[in-house]
């Protein structure tokens, strides 16, 4: 529950728990200074409304004492709010969210969106991506070890799309012609919804891909199975609603993040 | 001026008479918020009872498809809400209607400074609205990519067919260059023709509003307009400008350019439409408290301190579009500081009501409103202004209730507290005060709810623009909320109906309105229904500030005009 009267969805990140924290806390000083705000609505419309024998007071709330209090209310909502919001954020994103997990440990993904399907890519044995060795998934499905650092790097093949897991509190905007990445560690397994949230056309509304999280011995299965269809040649992605396909060749060279 | 003979013509369709103008806007921007919140109710309608004949307009607007919404007509009917919601009603409405009869009545002018451009301006701007209404029936239908039109999406790489985009984007040039001839109209008034006496620091706070709004539209209309003209091109000439990736056939191309533009408008963009609500919320608190704008001096600096942030703050719309740590962080830095002078100039609305005289007029019940949906709206912006609560936030439909309490709700509760206030100087009567609080409380309490029970299923996780958002499992135990939402949308649509009947009934048959029905100081009261063309029949000569109330020193009535000399 939240003051928002719903819960946010489950969590099955390691880092999903930071952005929470940081939506609650905000939620904690909203109710206290919107509440401030209603109750002197309140106070104010019964005690001062306009009666018989009740006139305002001539006062400008110019005096020197009425703007350094305004100022110094500003500079309280600025510390209790601001300052402190600024600097969880600033905090989880040079800790977690812009600090990629480098390492032999590291799964490495790539994904290509399409009007409107996911495109979902592994580097296969070699560890290199835009190789023939590299192992293609099935349409819009990604798979990934639970317990394990994952680096998805994605570029869109037609226009804008945004990867979003609401179970990993995670948005990430794709965009043609570029590369950008965002990352994850999954604690629990199960199958979890993919959706596109920014608007792509037609078909934005199904624009639905499915995570399977997985144990890493289920999942070092899975992507032996997908080896082989993915080098067999057939065209795979014909059966998509936008009429052009992604070529078989998509992958790029994984891009060096600091 | 006043004497001169004039024909019809001249009088009501091409005059050049601000108030005129300002009235032609007044109507105009009421079509097409109709228009507008019809297509609101068509899009809530097709969430509640997905892909059903939408009642009584439907077989009329989607003839081939018995009269329900197919994927494709519905993103033209989302993209068409948020655009003419914006540029077409909300746009006409403050920088049109109110800046044009309120600004040189409130100032002591004759008139604006150009009478000829402002003409001008109306009848672009109408041009730009008939060619939008036109797109509609045009090969394709209108566009379909969202009232933010990204590319490549907006592009023919985009796979929307037809000219809508094209038409959409020629448009939206046409209804910038009238916002441009506006802009330069009012602030070269403001500076030009203000009466004797009426210094900076003495003009009404609605004024000091459309002036900082005036000179952002001034500032960054024409930056959108040239965004749009390339967009206009990759549309009609085959360039890509903006399209990369796979689909591009011309290298160079950068989509993330357009976000920039067209969001380096699209801030302050925000701040254009808050600002002359801002400042019609502090005059209408202050007359109806019956106490002077508490800390005017303080909130004009503030505005002024909004006004040059709102400008250097765009990137916070694409903190998840791939931007680099250092702009995020900085974006987010500058977003974060707004909240400084906003919540200085918030806490001055209340202390102008702290220890007043409150009056519960119908136009005192729609600004103190503004005061209680601009706080939640103000407050919610925190979630979208911080990098990692965005993240999860972005795109949801969180962003969709945090917009509509600034933008639909604070500017239209004002929009209507400016109608019912102004509504005796522009017509003579005055509107119909039981049938306005019935409005409003309907308004106010079903707004709420469609709003806020966004933010709900946004919290969620529900994402937006989704023609059937049942299409993901996550969402479907939110399809009762979503129901209900659209339940009180179509109460808040339906009671929009009693407002035009006592703004229509009280135009003919209202209670005749005295030249100054709700007792207030500034100088348009201080005239005559109806205002003659030159307005003032001599140049009025201003003494005091514009908030002269429950002054000791004025004896036998509680308020003082700008006109009269506050004995010593």
């Amino acid at each position: 529950m939240s003051i928002w009267g719903l819960p946010f969805p489950q969590d099955i990140s390691t880092n999903g728990h930071l952005i929470d924290a940081l939506i609650q806390y905000i939620d904690l000083v909203l109710v206290i200074f919107f509440g401030i705000v209603v109750a002197a609505l309140v106070f104010f419309i019964i005690r001062y409304r306009s009666r018989p024998g009740h006139s305002a007071v001539y006062d400008k709330g110019n005096k020197i004492g009425n703007v350094i209090f305004a100022i110094c209310m500003g500079l309280l909502v600025f510390c209790s709010i601001d300052a402190v919001i600024e600097h969880m954020s600033f905090r989880d994103l040079k800790d977690v969210f812009w600090n990629f997990p480098q390492g032999k440990n590291v799964l490495k993904i790539e994904v290509m969106p399409q009007q409107f399907a996911w495109n979902v890519r592994y580097a296969g044995p070699d560890g290199e991506f835009a190789t023939a060795d590299d192992i293609v998934a099935p349409l819009s499905q990604m798979h990934v070890p639970e317990g394990v650092p994952v680096v998805v790097q994605l570029s869109s093949f037609d226009v804008v799309h945004s990867f979003y897991v609401p179970q990993i509190r995670i948005k990430q905007d794709v965009i043609p012609g570029m590369v950008t990445t965002t990352w994850f560690q999954l604690t629990k397994t199960g199958k979890f919804e993919i959706a596109c949230s920014a608007l792509c056309g037609n078909g934005h509304y199904k624009m639905r891909g499915m995570l399977t999280s997985e144990s890493k011995e289920e999942f070092d299965k899975w992507l032996a199975e997908q080896a082989t269809p993915a080098s067999s040649g057939d065209d795979i992605w014909g059966d998509t609603s936008s009429g052009s396909s992604v070529p078989k060749n998509w992958g790029w060279k994984w891009q060096a993040k600091s | 001026m006043s004497q001169k003979k004039e024909s019809f013509l001249s009088k009501y369709v091409f005059s050049t008479d601000h108030k005129t103008i300002g009235k032609q806007y007044l109507f105009f921007g009421m079509f097409f918020l109709l228009w507008g919140g019809l297509q609101a109710m068509i899009l809530r309608w097709q969430i509640a009872y997905p892909e059903t004949t939408i009642p009584i307009v439907g077989h009329l607007m989607f003839p081939d498809t018995n009269g329900a919404l197919t994927p494709d007509t519905y993103n033209q009917v989302l993209t068409m809400h948020g655009t003419v919601m914006l540029f077409w009603a909300v746009t006409p409405l403050l920088s049109g209607a109110f800046a044009n009869f309120i600004i040189p009545l409130q100032i002591g002018a004759a008139d604006m400074a150009f009478p000829f451009v402002n003409m001008l301006s109306f009848w672009i701007f109408f041009l730009s609205g008939v060619i939008l209404l036109l797109s509609h029936y045009g090969p394709g239908g209108s566009a379909a990519s969202g009232w933010t039109a990204y590319p490549p999406l907006s592009t023919p790489v985009g796979g929307i067919p037809g000219w809508g985009q094209a038409l959409w984007a020629l448009s939206l040039v046409l209804m910038g260059t009238a916002v441009i001839m506006g802009a330069l109209n009012y602030i070269t008034t403001i500076i030009r023709l203000r009466a004797k006496g009426m210094n900076y620091l003495r003009m009404p706070l609605t004024v000091w509003g459309l002036f900082l709004s005036s000179i952002l539209n001034a500032i960054f209309v024409p930056i959108i307009a040239a965004g749009l003209i390339f967009l206009l091109l990759d549309n009609v000439l085959g360039t890509q400008f903006f399209v990369a990736g796979p689909k591009a056939t011309i290298a160079g191309g950068d989509p993330l350019l357009y976000q920039h533009v067209f969001w380096l408008f699209g801030h302050p963009e925000v701040y254009i439409l808050i600002l002359p609500v801002w400042g019609i919320v502090s005059d209408l608190l202050s007359t109806f408290s019956r106490k002077p704008a508490f800390g005017y001096h303080v909130t004009v600096i503030c505005m002024c301190i909004v006004t040059t942030l709102s400008g250097l703050v765009w990137g916070h719309h694409m903190y998840v579009a791939g931007m680099s740590p250092l702009l995020g962080k900085s974006f987010m830095f500058l977003t974060l500081l707004i909240s400084l002078p906003t919540s200085i100039f918030f806490l001055n609305w209340l202390g102008t009501m702290w220890r007043g005289s409150l009056r519960f007029e119908t136009p005192m019940l729609f600004a103190m409103s503004v005061v209680f949906v601009f706080g939640l709206g103000g407050l919610t912006g925190l979630y979208m202004g911080t990098i990692t609560s965005d993240m999860y936030l972005h795109d949801s439909m969180f962003l969709v209730g945090h917009f509509h309490y600034t933008l639909a709700a604070s500017v239209l509760m004002s929009s209507f507290a400016a109608t019912y206030y102004w509504f005796p100087k522009m017509f003579g009567r005055k509107m119909n005060p039981l049938l306005g609080k019935i409005h409003f409380w309907v308004t106010f309490l079903a707004l709420n709810y469609v709003f806020f029970t966004m933010l709900t299923v946004g919290y969620a996780g529900q994402h937006r623009r989704l023609f059937d958002p049942s299409a993901y499992d996550f969402i479907k135990p939110l399809m009762g909320l979503n129901r209900n939402i659209s339940t009180f949308a179509f109460i808040l649509g339906g009671v929009q109906i009693l407002f035009l009947f006592n703004f229509f009934y009280s135009m003919f048959k209202g209670e005749k309105a005295g030249r100054n029905p709700w007792e207030a100081a500034t100088l348009e009261w201080t005239v005559d229904y109806p205002v003659p063309h030159g307005n003032f029949s001599t140049p009025p000569v201003v003494k005091c500030g514009p908030h002269e109330y429950s002054n000791p020193k004025v004896k036998g009535k509680d308020w003082a005009s700008q006109t009269e000399e506050i004995p010593a």
